[in-house]
């Protein structure tokens, strides 16, 4: 018997245990992002000192900046046939460690194109982007949720049928398909479709301004929701079918509770937390819809940052793009666990 | 259920088995349907398309964007080429890299998740973490970001879906890879000293073949999917027309704004096409290797067919049973009869013995008793009354007035009858709140820890949750959960099964000390025939669904008359007489979708003769209490 | 029963590393699975060995089959060491000694037919005969087990078979190399009681026709009757009581062994007798209680055994106990 205090020890190592693992992930994809970057053909380095956009006076300035002339790391020469080291070099003067320094103080370069430092242009974007999946994330788990424990509820009806063939289809469409589709309906039905806002908005008052973006927002929300829902939709169906058929509904049946009460008190809890997982595993998943959606509609986010800076081969904000998505998927990933352990108390150290 | 072996020797292959199912489910065929079409028009390619793709004709403006006509079905794109001849050579680039991708995902994925699975320790520990990091990366801004910085082609396309799409392949193998591990098999493989080659290649690989075979499928579609999102992103391969390029290209160069809906619409049908086949597919493929039912304890139930009232007995009883019968009703099959025409009659503080071995009937009685038969089981005649109440009368809302407050259950607790998220005192106080509304709420926590105690769990233990429970402990808060609302009748349903010889005597002891001191009347559901005779009052033994002998506890263990109770209790090993030999009873008992026509014992009877095998036999009634179905006891002594 | 012993267990430990007590703690906790085992089997002898769960009969079992590596303390077969062997040393004894487990439904492979199952120890040792040998010897091993004519099931799936038929299946996979004994584990807790009976005949039928020797591993002190020659009783990865059976069932002496018997239910409503209802549950084989690992559920303990561990002590020719009461 472990007692409430072994319980609450229990949950502290949980918690340290998942933090420390989101730390270390962080870590390697800080290393990945450098060294993908550097290593590949296309080499930023290179490519950028080479920039036909840029002026020799800013050529030189990231060189020095960025240690572009220096080594990558040290002492790789005799594991690496590429050779991109040299042993007798200072290990922090490399050009790993320059990048490492300056990305601690926040400095991710400047842009090929813009000539904008990258931190500053992309935390603009991410908020943009955070304001659509948090919208479209909300709704699609709220109509999955509900569909999915509709559909378990009356299984094996027309209901449950139609739902399920609606989920499936829904999970099959490519993600930039429904929006090009929704695009075009829309843009036949006089929605906006392009961009936040409606140009020359910014001296409107606060409340019709919101409006506008309301109104952006609404297709590519859409286009998010009925992807994700269906997936949703599935999960929360399956998981509910399996609390369902537990002993411990039996029992509350036969505790008298009436069939609401059941599902209330009993069942969605424990059917949530399959999804919960889910959510989890799939905020990966869900950047790559993100990125197709602000394609489609040119919403100003990450995503769409991304595919510019790709057709302009605008390195510095590539690498910055793809780190502070992963960065925050990784945190997002470590604040399901958190959910998960304050609704499942089986959540063990191991 | 018992399965048989049947009289004809035909045997079957594990395909055949497989395939007999499979045909069986729409979902997988439709599936199987789409995707095998998908594959024709791509093999055929150059016979089905109107046109030939190399062709390069003369483009004039006028060509471009023209609406579906009779000369292209499907109109022509930016490039004024034909619709439907790209579509159908699309289907060639997209199938091709979905495919080879996915082979080379499923080949690491696989070999990850059974090394990680198999060997355990420390490799497992390294795979999973790198697995575990790899999945939270975001594919697609990793595969994007390393297109770019190589060169968009086929072969870099198939390369990087197929590197990074292994995660959930790993993931799902392992944990397959684990679950046969540890199953027995595997142990006396070991035990006869087959090397882990041996064990690898022939008792995990077969039975982690039918989840790979799933997720390939799974996985060939999130490969078509990434292809053709990677094209219309700008970084498909620009020699070859995959559908998602044809999209790329129509939604770059103004198909939207001229209104061209044919370039658009008609390469993501392909897509979909495809991807929902696969999704169909597997889906259907996961329902039948991984089969479950579909069924679960908040669907309706049939309604009960109402017969004609029988006559009560004219003693006062608390609950009592008139020839209650009990069908599980599936489609296309003859109804499995698996309670027949039985009686009983519990009065107050009686504790009455339900006897059989697996598959009597035993229990789908008890849950009877309630209605609270799964949706496929049925009351097909008979009565149940609580009292002056007929239960098998009253609606769903007057019934759950009666169940727990007047009659509860207690069901196999080491099993999972409590809810896991939900602290054990909770549990119990629910039951109070549900049915006695008037209950002072502050006076809760005490009446809870009261029942705990009575039970022999310290108040204390009231704010854990079941997994902090011991078996033991488990089964005793179930008890204390039926007593909260006081009944009168408490079903138990094989309390004490699955528990170690001590724990059990520990839990009798307390039930036949409620039973005193609270003045309960039990219904004991049991395989154990010891336990019956140390604590019931009468006993009711089932086989194959009916009652074969009903008596007091005395004369079913020293003047039993139906030989099925005499053989089990020639088979049941008696401390006091060691060198008794045991005797077993030949034969099995029978599947309740496949009755013997005359007595149901009759063929694993010693004393049967030509009338067992042709009729059944009524119950007979030898004296008050002692109801026996068999022919030989047909005159009364 | 005076023949040679065939297996000798000395002073076997083995110890499951249980983790840390707290996060950053240094010291590792152990399970004490099996604390000290002496055991001796002869030929064609059958032993029960009688336990609760958690009493560390299971682990024992692994031990005695090579399946874990003991901490401490030798097993001798035959008069040969055979505690720590390596895969290929361990080959030729593993013939001798084959297993029952308690699930049938569980410890056959779904995927292979009857006779795969049955024809895989062959394979695995490299049965050397033709095609047609094998194919005898399976058939007899089948048959042996009780399953005639063996050409009926050879073809078929376990999941075609009942329950008392796989464990049939589970024996002549077993028979087929022709052992000496035979560790059986539950092998009928899992069947129904009217065919129980059929699988302890099985086994008790075996020893005569081929002189196996059989450890019959139960919890059921009941059902040992009729076909153990002795039994041994564990409490807490210890033998606690050892003895012939009538030694054990009709004369026990160690406090344990009584209320174990106490409370087996007799198929007697005439019969119902005093029960002696030990308190509390098996204490975790984590943190041992000191002295006689029984003493704090014992009913008779005294003051002594909370300080001092006691011993088997003989007390006749063939029956042995270990509790301080004994002590003369």
């Amino acid at each position: 018997m472990e007692g409430i205090k072994g319980y609450i020890l229990k949950r502290w190592q949980y918690l340290l245990k998942k933090i420390t693992w989101s730390l270390f992930t962080i870590l390697f994809v800080i290393i990945l992002n450098f060294f993908l970057f550097r290593i590949l053909p296309g080499d930023p380095a290179r490519a950028g000192v080479r920039d036909p956009r840029l002026t020799k006076e800013n050529i030189e300035a990231i060189r020095v900046r960025y240690g572009l002339d220096k080594p990558i790391i040290n002492c790789f020469e005799s594991l690496n046939p590429i050779k991109i080291g040299s042993c007798t070099v200072n290990p922090l003067d490399t050009q790993f460690f320059i990048y490492m320094g300056n990305l601690l103080q926040g400095d991710m370069m400047i842009s090929f194109h813009t000539n904008q430092p990258v931190a500053e242009m992309l935390s603009e974007r991410l908020w943009n982007t955070i304001v659509l999946i948090g919208a479209g994330q909300l709704l699609a788990i709220i109509f999955g949720v509900l569909f999915g424990m509709f559909s378990a509820w009356k299984a094996r009806t027309a209901i449950d049928y139609g739902s399920l063939t609606l989920s499936l289809v829904a999970w099959s469409i490519p993600t930039f398909w429904l929006g090009i589709i929704l695009l075009f309906w829309g843009s036949n039905n006089g929605m906006p479709i392009a961009g936040m806002s409606t140009p020359g908005m910014s001296s409107a008052p606060l409340l019709t301004r919101w409006g506008d973006i309301a109104q952006h927002m609404f297709l590519p929300t859409l286009t998010y929701t009925i992807v994700y829902m269906g997936e949703y939709m599935l999960i929360m169906r399956s998981s509910l079918l399996d609390v369902l058929s537990e002993d411990y509904i039996l029992t509350a049946k036969a505790k008298g509770l009436s069939v609401f009460q059941i599902l209330k008190d009993h069942a969605i809890t424990n059917a949530m937390l399959p999804l919960v997982t889910i959510i989890a595993i799939n905020l990966g998943f869900t950047v790559g819809g993100v990125i197709q959606i602000e394609t489609v509609f040119s919403w100003p986010g990450l995503g769409m940052t991304t595919v510019e800076a790709l057709n302009r081969r605008d390195f510095p904000v590539l690498q910055g793009a793809f780190l502070l998505i992963a960065v925050t998927v990784i945190l997002s990933n470590l604040l399901a666990d958190l959910a998960y352990s304050y609704l499942d108390p089986r959540v063990k150290t191991e | 259920m018992e399965a048989h072996i049947a009289s004809t020797t035909q045997v079957t292959s594990r395909f055949q088995d497989f395939w007999g199912v499979f045909r069986k489910n729409y979902m997988g065929l439709v599936g199987l349907g789409m995707l095998v079409t998908a594959i024709f028009v791509a093999v055929f390619a150059p016979v089905l398309s109107p046109y030939d793709p190399s062709s390069t004709q003369d483009v004039t403006t006028g060509d471009i964007y023209n609406a579906p006509s009779v000369d292209h079905w499907l109109g022509t794109d930016d490039a004024g080429q034909d619709v439907l001849t790209n579509f159908i050579f699309g289907a060639r680039v997209s199938l091709t890299i979905g495919f080879f991708a996915a082979f080379i995902s499923l080949v690491i994925g696989g070999v990850f998740g059974i090394v990680a699975g198999f060997y355990g320790g420390r490799t497992e520990e390294v795979l999973m973490r790198f697995t575990d990091i790899m999945l939270v990366i975001p594919d697609l801004p990793l595969m994007m970001v390393v297109i770019a910085l190589t060169k968009p082609s086929i072969f870099n396309i198939i390369l990087v879906i197929g590197l990074l799409y292994w995660t959930t392949t790993a993931r799902v193998v392992r944990s397959q890879t684990l679950a046969v591990k540890s199953r027995k098999f595997v142990l006396r493989a070991r035990s006869i000293g087959a090397g882990k080659g041996h064990i690898i290649r022939h008792h995990i690989l077969p039975l982690v073949m039918p989840i790979l075979v799933v997720q390939a499928v799974l996985v060939v579609s999130s490969a078509v999917l990434a292809e053709s999102t990677l094209s219309f992103l700008g970084l498909g391969d620009p020699t070859a027309l995959s559908w998602g390029q044809m999209l790329n290209y129509a939604f770059g160069r103004g198909a939207m704004s001229t209104g061209a809906w044919w370039a658009l619409v008609v390469p993501g049908f392909g897509i979909v096409w495809v991807v929902l086949g696969l999704t169909l597919l597997g889906q259907g493929l996961e329902q039948v290797l991984n089969p479950r039912l579909d069924t679960h304890h908040l669907m309706p139930s049939r309604p009960t067919v109402k017969s004609e009232a029988a006559q009560r007995s004219s003693e006062k009883s608390l609950l009592e049973v008139k020839n209650l019968s009990i069908n599980y009703i599936s489609e296309g099959k003859p109804p499995a009869r698996a309670v027949e025409n039985v009686s009983f009659t519990l009065k107050e503080g009686e504790l009455i013995g339900l006897v059989g071995e697996s598959g009597c009937g035993k229990t789908t009685l008890m849950l009877g008793l309630l209605r609270l038969l799964p949706s496929a089981g049925q009351i097909v005649s008979g009565q149940v009354y609580y009292k002056d109440q007929e239960i098998t009368a009253l609606s769903d809302e007057e019934l759950n007035k009666i169940r727990w407050r007047n009659v509860s259950i207690v069901f196999q607790g080491a099993m999972n009858a409590l809810n896991p998220v939900r602290t054990v005192g909770d549990q119990i106080a629910e039951a109070i709140r549900k049915h006695l509304p008037d209950f002072p709420a502050e006076k809760l926590p005490a009446r809870v820890s009261e029942l705990l105690e009575l039970v022999g769990i310290t108040s204390e233990h009231k704010d854990y949750y079941p997994h902090q429970y011991s078996g033991g402990m488990r089964q005793r808060a179930m008890i204390a959960m039926a007593l909260a609302c006081e009944p009168q009748v408490v079903i138990a349903d094989e309390p004490t099964t699955a528990l170690d010889v001590m724990v059990q005597a520990q839990i009798l002891d307390l039930l036949d000390q409620l039973r005193k001191k609270l003045g309960l009347a039990i219904i004991f559901v049991t395989h154990d025939l010891g336990v019956v005779a140390e604590i019931c009052d009468k006993v009711l033994v089932m086989y194959g669904g009916v009652t074969a002998e009903y008596a007091d506890v005395d004369t079913i263990y020293n003047s039993p008359s139906h030989p099925y109770t005499q053989e089990l209790l020639k088979a049941f090993p008696d401390l006091t007489k060691p060198k008794k030999k045991l005797v077993s009873i030949p034969g099995y008992p029978p599947r309740l979708d496949a009755l013997p026509a005359g007595c149901r014992f009759a063929p694993r009877c010693p004393l049967a003769f030509a009338r067992c095998h042709t009729e059944q036999p009524a119950l007979h009634e030898l004296g008050d209490t002692h109801i026996v179905s068999c022919h030989l006891v047909e005159a009364p002594k | 029963m005076s023949q040679q012993t065939l297996l000798e267990v000395r002073g076997l430990k083995k110890y499951f590393e249980a983790g840390r007590p707290g996060f950053f703690s240094r010291t590792v906790r152990h399970v004490h699975a099996v604390d000290g085992v002496d055991l001796n089997l002869r030929k064609s002898e059958v032993l029960a060995l009688v336990g609760e769960s958690g009493c560390g009969k299971s682990t024992l079992s692994l031990l005695l089959m090579g399946l874990e590596d003991p901490t401490e303390g030798m097993i001798t077969y035959d008069g040969q060491n055979i505690t720590h062997l390596n895969d290929n040393e361990r080959k030729s004894v593993r013939r001798k000694i084959q297993m029952v487990f308690q699930d049938p439904y569980e410890s056959l492979n779904p995927t292979q037919t009857i006779e795969e199952i049955v024809t895989e120890p062959l394979v695995v040792h490299g049965f050397d005969g033709s095609h047609a040998e094998r194919g005898e010897k399976v058939k007899k091993a089948l048959e042996d087990a009780g399953l005639r004519p063996a050409e009926v099931y050879m073809k078929r799936h376990p999941h075609e078979l009942s329950g008392g038929q796989r464990q049939r299946v589970v024996i002549a996979g077993a028979l087929v190399l022709d052992p000496e004994i035979i560790l059986a584990d539950e092998p009928v807790s899992m069947l129904d009681v009217s065919i129980r009976a059929e699988i302890i005949n099985l086994l008790a039928e075996l020893r005569i026709t081929r002189q196996i020797a059989v450890i019959f591993i139960t919890h059921d002190l009941g059902s040992v009757g009729f076909f153990a020659d002795r039994v041994a009783v564990m409490y807490l990865g210890r033998i606690v009581e050892i003895g012939t059976m009538l030694d054990v069932l009709e004369r026990p002496q160690h406090p344990y062994t009584k209320a174990l018997l106490s409370v087996i239910p007799v198929p007697n409503p005439r019969m119902r007798r005093e029960r002696i209802i030990l308190q509390g549950e098996t204490p975790n084989p984590i943190d041992l209680p000191t002295g006689c690992r029984f003493h704090p559920r014992c009913p008779v303990a005294i003051a002594t055994c909370k300080a001092s561990d006691p011993a088997l002590i003989p007390l006749t020719k063939t029956h042995q106990a270990a509790c301080l009461l004994l002590v003369k």
